[in-house]
């Protein structure tokens, strides 16, 4: 195995106080590409 | 009054059911025909496959709900479509086939106003000689039922590894156009993490299998991700998380013959090589079911409907990688033919893949087909259900809901493992899902920022609480609607 994740880097991922903070900015985040909806790519012909 | 057919209980069909439930008066009437007596919450068959959620904890019966509801449903599967109906039917119908109960075997003309396909893929292990899910120690999680099997497998690997024995695990692809590769990149970092926490990690070489030509190209075409104040390459994330898990791999490989413990394989490079396993979990080619179609004469019109999956609104000529657009992918789900049938979700042909398509140099095909995840299938579902119920309410055909993959997001939480305080989750979002390279030509066809990734325990929270809410929403619980697709 290589470590290619550093201590620190593991403790940020695993801290459970940081992570609470980044579950609430990733559900925003994510409500944020989810709400900005979705459409067609063409030109309507008129 | 109108008759909504609705096939299969799955993300899309279930989706279109509830919001058109909800949406349209009792007068008209919603029906699904599914041969699974169960809904079932496909995203959380790692967990199931590891062991660490029971599979009736991801499924729920969906006979007593849809008749709470008011929705009609009828446990039968689609054999043939006959959309002007016959000499002796007049309205459009489904041959349909009771699966279970008094019925069972017993075929019906199930007829419709509109038919909303959501029958999804058909999991086409036949087309890899020897993938069978529980034989020649292979195994899936594509359902729940696989994914009980898999963990009596790894369960059983462990016990053995346990006693000394050292084994290698494959995962990944089980066909040279296999797609989900997504849920492959799930199950081998739970099945690592797993054997880390039986503290029997070191007896196991675990290889990632694919036919992706790098890693992280998931049949997305790769992406340029946001992560943290960098911007990085998906490969460049996923071998990050592969090198500091000790998982080795395989890209650009076909795997098209599975014998007792040896995968068979052919690479890009046109070689015929085989990998030896004691335990593999090969997502298989995804195919159309093969339905039939027929015109009213009963003369065979299966090449208007279906395309392997079914025909839509996209622009199916044949072109060049270099010639294919975002416009190319469908909008509205419906079918050019008959304008009251529609396929949202799994269902629908992809114009093309989104991956660059890539051959051997003996010429085989080895390259993803484009990967339709839980969120653009309910996305799909409800803009469907939305245009049928402004239609109706109308009297005139209205088609203002559109969503091209080409112009939708979508948030995609992998697992890396379970537990609520050493569990761990890749959660990525892309938009939009189909590259375009006309608006975004300097990021690989997405927008930075909205695509971005992140990996750590927030994830698996995340995942965790996408679970029940999903279950929460599929069970139409009060003010289930407000829980977006
Ligand atoms: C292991 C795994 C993990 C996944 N994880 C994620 C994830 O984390 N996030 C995510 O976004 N996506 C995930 N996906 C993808 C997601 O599950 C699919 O995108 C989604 O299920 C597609 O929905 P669908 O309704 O089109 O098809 P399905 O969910 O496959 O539903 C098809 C329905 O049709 C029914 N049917 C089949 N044949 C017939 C017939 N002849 N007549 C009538 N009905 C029929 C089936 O019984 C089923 O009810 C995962 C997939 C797998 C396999």
């Amino acid at each position: 195995m290589t470590q290619r994740i550093s201590k620190y880097q593991r403790f940020k991922m695993m801290n459970p106080i940081i992570q609470f903070f980044k579950f609430i900015y990733l559900s925003l985040k994510i409500m944020i590409v989810v709400a900005s909806g979705h459409g067609g790519t063409r030109v309507e012909k008129k | 009054m109108s008759k909504i057919l609705i096939l299969g209980a799955g993300i899309s069909g279930h989706v279109a059911a509830s919001h058109l439930r909800r949406k349209l008066s009792k007068e008209h009437e919603v029906v699904v025909v599914s041969p699974n007596s169960n809904y079932q919450w496909i995203p959380s068959n790692i967990w199931v496959g590891i062991g660490r959620m029971k599979s009736k904890e991801i499924l729920f019966p969906l006979a007593p709900l849809y008749k709470k509801k008011g929705i009609g449903y009828k446990q039968a599967k689609a054999i043939s479509f006959f959309p002007e109906g016959d000499k002796n039917e007049s309205k459009p119908y489904v041959l349909s086939e009771y699966v279970t109960g008094d019925k069972k075997g017993q075929q019906e003309k199930i007829t419709y106003d509109y038919l909303i396909n959501a029958t999804g893929p058909k999991l086409n292990f036949e087309a890899t000689e020897g993938l069978i899910p529980g034989e020649n120690k292979t195994y899936s999680v594509c359902t729940y039922g696989h994914a009980d099997h898999a963990w009596q497998g790894l369960k059983a690997l462990i016990s053995e590894m346990k006693t000394g024995k050292k084994v290698k695990i494959l995962i990944g692809t089980g066909h040279s156009s296999s797609t989900c590769q997504g849920a492959a990149f799930e199950y081998i970092l739970n099945v690592e993490q797993e054997l880390r926490r039986h503290k029997v990690r070191e007896m196991a070489e675990i290889i990632w299998i694919s036919n992706e030509h790098k890693l992280g190209d998931f049949g997305m075409d790769g992406m340029l991700l946001s992560y943290g104040s960098m911007t990085l390459k998906s490969y460049e994330m996923v071998e990050m998380i592969f090198e500091d898990r000790g998982i080795k791999w395989i890209l650009g490989a076909g795997v098209n013959k599975i014998e007792d413990g040896i995968a068979h394989y052919e690479n890009l490079e046109g070689a015929y090589k085989t990998e030896t396993y004691d335990f593999a979990m090969l997502i298989p080619a995804f195919s159309g079911h093969d339905f039939k179609a027929f015109d009213k004469n009963e003369d065979d019109i299966t090449e208007k409907l279906f395309k392997g999956f079914m025909i839509v609104d996209a622009d199916y000529s044949p072109k060049p990688y270099e010639e294919w657009s975002v416009k190319d992918w469908p909008e509205t789900y419906q079918n050019p033919t008959y304008q009251n049938i529609f396929a949202p979700g799994i269902a629908f042909a992809p114009p093309h893949a989104i991956s660059k398509p890539r051959k051997s140099k003996n010429g085989t095909v080895i390259s993803p087909a484009p990967p339709r995840t839980g969120m653009p299938s309910g996305i799909t579902a409800k803009l469907v259900a939305d245009n049928i119920i402004d239609t109706i309410k109308s009297g005139k055909e209205s088609l203002s809901h559109k969503g091209s993959l080409g112009n939708m997001g979508a948030a995609c939480i992998a697992s890396a493992g379970y537990g609520f305080t050493q569990g761990s989750g890749v959660s990525i979002t892309t938009y939009p899902i189909v590259p375009d390279y006309e608006k975004y030509p300097n990021t690989q066809g997405r927008k930075l920022g909205k695509t971005f990734g992140e990996i750590g325990l927030a994830g698996h929270w995340l995942k965790l609480a996408l679970h029940y809410a999903f279950i929460y929403k599929a069970k139409m619980r009060p003010f289930w609607w407000l829980i977006p697709e």
